[in-house]
């Protein structure tokens, strides 16, 4: 991990020498244990704050939509999909974007490593290997990478980057065998009450603080349904009519886009199990209409075309 | 559209729950399903009156806003229908619909909305027979359903 | 008063007893966090936890709460009712220091000289607070930069502090005493309990590392208004309300009214600085446009203004903003680099 950090340094130096970019978007150390934290960089005197390691969890294609600059990003196999997605849809143009892509392993998830210490702190948390050593009070404890990852990076089928223009490291090996919609599928094997009581106890726990909307790497729209007053789609409070209608719409309107980054479930802090309502769009998205997202900068977004032998069973006869 | 206009559409003053009679709202495109209504009315064709229509210029302005919106203000079901594939006044309105539509039909069903609270169909202008058979079945869809309680909007 | 002590094994019995008598509130583990709920019986609370994901001011400020409702259906022209006020009297136990003192920095707001919040005030007062020292401060915590401390006893009527078989018990005021004083499950505390329970503070306050000199923060902030500073530390900042939300001393609130054909109600709930809507005006004007202008609002709220209209900062340390950012941006770096600047 160290050896990619270097890596990432140089060519943010290089890019940044021979003024081919303005900025870097990568990642720093973060303030807390098993955290980094998106990282800025304008001029090669900061690029040695660049690091890489399996805390890089979120997805910076988010910034891309704002930027008006020639930016040079540090992208993972999901964060590529989502600037393919951002690209085809003329938020970012490829000649802005220099891709500084990575192979990866999958990221760590903290909330899982801190379930298992049950209460105990983690003042120090060093990688080596595949493993990483938590210090803390009363803590030392060796624990297992793969066994910490996020949801989606178990499920992930694109861990290399799909394009880049350089590439950082050795392409690592797709996982060919994983079942990425088994949870889909189980769910969908409950009765229609199980699922709607399973349904509304997750979306019960928002707060509509709106992380997962704002994480997303889609989720750009300048004014958001939820955020209109005139009309005023849904209403303000945690009724759970509103907050169910809020999440079925963003799941809906992601749809053919997202590329299950997660980084809406990682952002949400109650824990809401996101991926369940994502993930059954993707999945629809695919059967249907033969999609995936970010996979390709030529193919049109599944919901912005048609054809005509399109499937319509579900509609009345 | 105004909300409210809709909403009106919806809400009347509440009956009894043994009197309790579904109320459907149909969203319907202005140039073929419409039509097909209209078709219906003046050919007097019997129907059940459970269904408020509105109509709107294409299916394809239908946002899945607007049909979860019925829901939770107080519609036992919704029906969405627009021309037949291929018979769109805007070519393809409906055809980028369809997909909208197949994707949403599933996710609520998915989530636990019974089948049939929201249907989709083709009623062309030449369909009266047609559209008062299929306000037929879905009145009678909704009414084996019963009164809608997921996803309605209760106070306090 | 002097300190009382209470055996941890009479805690039980104690909530059942008060149970009786209260709406008692105290943290309770549910979908993997911790959160204040009302308990029906005394096992139901969860003591031994670092601090709950919400902070309990929403016992008091609710995320919704309903101001009054309205009917028009009945045909007689509007019928406007108001929610019946809670007549019962209310604990909450287990409350960390921390988020005992939010509520004193909440006072100012909703039940200050010059304005009272019938909704808020009315809750507060008929309200005994109960808390627990911190024996174990995470590593988030930064309270003792703001003037509290692991067991500072602002906003709390009775304070426990946790030493090991038993808890010893601050009385902080009147109310605290009185409520001591009816139950018997409350001694008086032996003299080799107190030595311990002043090893324990002590002990725990050294636990503390960070230390953060926000009086100086204040001094800054006067004129850091215009300084780029603010364009950097906000690049990251999505724009979500998880800061504001978790936080115990975020009390900015929108009141909309929620219609359902023919009936409404007005309702307050909980708004953010961190979101566009905030600020925007019904000309389209927006005079926060972007994330910068509204990190910059939190930070000068809670550090520069709040000290000027209340003579305190609006922040106890709880670090829950710290822990729950999705992007790491961290308010002790900020106000680091705002000192460093």
């Amino acid at each position: 991990m160290l050896n990619t950090s270097v890596a990432i340094r140089d060519i943010a130096k290089k890019l940044l020498d021979e003024k081919r970019v303005d900025l870097i978007i990568g990642f720093e150390k973060g303030s807390v244990p098993l955290r980094s934290t998106p990282c800025f960089v304008r001029s090669t005197s900061e690029a040695d704050r660049l690091i890489w390691n399996v805390n890089c969890e979120n997805n910076l294609a988010k910034y891309l939509p704002k930027t008006k600059e020639r930016v040079a990003i540090v992208a993972k196999g999901c964060d590529v999909r989502s600037i393919i997605g951002l690209i085809k849809e003329n938020q970012v143009t490829r000649e802005q974007v220099f891709i500084i892509g990575i192979p990866c392993k999958g990221m760590i998830d903290r909330r899982k490593i801190e379930a298992k210490l049950d209460g105990k702190e983690i003042i120090e948390a060093e990688e080596k290997d595949d493993t990483i050593i938590l210090t803390g009070n009363n803590l030392r404890e060796i624990i297992k990478k793969e066994e910490f990852l996020h949801n989606s990076c178990k499920t992930c089928t694109h861990r290399n980057p799909v394009i880049y223009d350089v590439l950082i490291g050795d392409k690592v090996v797709e996982d060919q065998a994983v079942d990425e919609y088994r949870e889909v599928k189980e769910f969908e094997a409950q009765s229609h009450d199980e699922r709607w009581r399973s349904f509304s106890d997750e979306v019960s726990k928002c707060i509509r603080c709106y992380a997962c909307r704002n994480a997303c790497p889609f989720c750009y729209c300048q004014e958001c349904f939820v955020d209109s007053s005139q009309p005023q789609w849904i209403g303000k409070t945690t009724n759970l009519s509103d907050t169910a209608i809020f999440h079925i719409v963003r799941a809906f309107h992601i749809a053919g886009r997202c590329v299950d980054c997660g980084s809406c479930d990682r952002a949400c802090p109650m824990g809401i199990d996101l991926r369940r309502l994502t993930k059954k769009m993707e999945m629809d998205v695919k059967d249907l209409f033969h999609y995936e997202a970010g996979i390709s900068l030529e193919d049109m977004p599944p919901l912005a075309t048609f054809n005509p032998d399109d499937p319509q069973e579900f509609m009345m006869v | 559209m105004e909300l409210n206009i809709m909403e009106n559409q919806i809400q009347q003053p509440r009956e009894k729950v043994d009197e309790w009679e579904p109320k459907i709202i149909a969203f319907l495109c202005n140039w073929c399903s419409y039509a097909g209504a209209d078709l219906a009315g003046v050919s007097r064709l019997q129907y059940p009156p459970n269904t408020r229509i509105i109509r709107v210029p294409c299916s394809g302005r239908i946002s899945p806003l607007l049909i979860l919106r019925c829901l939770q203000h107080g519609a036992d079901g919704v029906l969405v229908s627009g021309c037949h594939p291929g018979d769109c006044h805007y070519i393809s309105g409906n055809y980028v619909a369809r997909r909208k539509f197949a994707i949403l039909n599933n996710f609520l069903e998915y989530l636990g909305i019974e089948k049939g609270r929201v249907q989709f169909a083709w009623i062309s202008a030449a369909e009266g027979k047609r559209f008062a058979e299929l306000v037929q079945k879905v009145t009678e869809d909704v009414r084996t359903l019963g009164p809608a309680t997921r996803l309605v909007r209760k106070q306090g | 008063m002097k300190e009382l002590e209470i055996a941890k094994t009479e805690v039980v019995s104690l909530l059942n007893t008060l149970i009786k008598e209260y709406k008692v509130f105290a943290p309770v583990g549910q979908n993997g966090f911790i959160t204040f709920q009302e308990i029906h019986s005394g096992s139901e609370a969860f003591l031994d936890y670092i601090n709950s994901k919400k902070p309990p001011k929403e016992i008091f400020f609710p995320q919704s709460e309903r101001l009054f409702s309205y009917d028009l259906s009945k045909g007689e022209g509007w019928s406007v009712e108001e929610p019946a006020s809670e007549k019962k009297q209310r604990i909450i136990f287990g409350i960390r220091p921390c988020d005992a003192r939010s509520l004193v920095l909440l006072d100012n707001v909703f039940d200050g000289q010059l304005y009272k919040d019938p909704y808020y005030s009315g809750k507060r007062k008929n309200t005994t607070i109960i808390a627990i020292g911190c024996n174990q401060p995470s590593s988030t915590c930064f309270c003792t930069s703001l003037g509290g401390g692991p067991f500072s006893q602002d906003g709390s009527d009775l304070i426990l502090v946790d030493i090991g078989q038993k808890y010893i018990v601050q009385v902080v005021t009147e109310k605290g005493k009185k409520l001591a004083k009816k139950h018997n499950e409350f001694k008086e505390a032996e003299d080799n309990s107190l030595s311990l329970m002043r090893d324990t503070i002590e002990t725990a306050e050294a636990l503390i590392k960070s230390k953060i000199e926000v009086q100086k923060v204040t001094e800054k902030l006067d004129s850091m208004f215009d300084d780029p500073f603010w364009d950097l530390v906000s690049e990251k900042c999505l724009g979500c309300a998880v800061c504001t939300y978790l936080c115990p001393t975020c009390y900015c609130f929108d009141i909309t009214d929620e219609v359902t054909g023919q009936r409404g109600e007005r309702v307050r709930t909980w708004d953010s600085c961190a979101f566009p809507n905030f600020t925007l005006q019904a000309s389209g004007v927006n005079p926060r446009p972007s994330s910068k202008e509204r990190l910059r609002q939190r930070i000068m709220h809670k550090f520069n203004y709040f000290v000027a209209n209340h003579g305190m900062a609006a922040c106890v340390g709880c670090g829950r903003c710290i822990k729950e950012c999705p992007v790491n941006l961290d308010i002790q770096v900020v106000l680091n680099s705002i000192l460093n600047r």
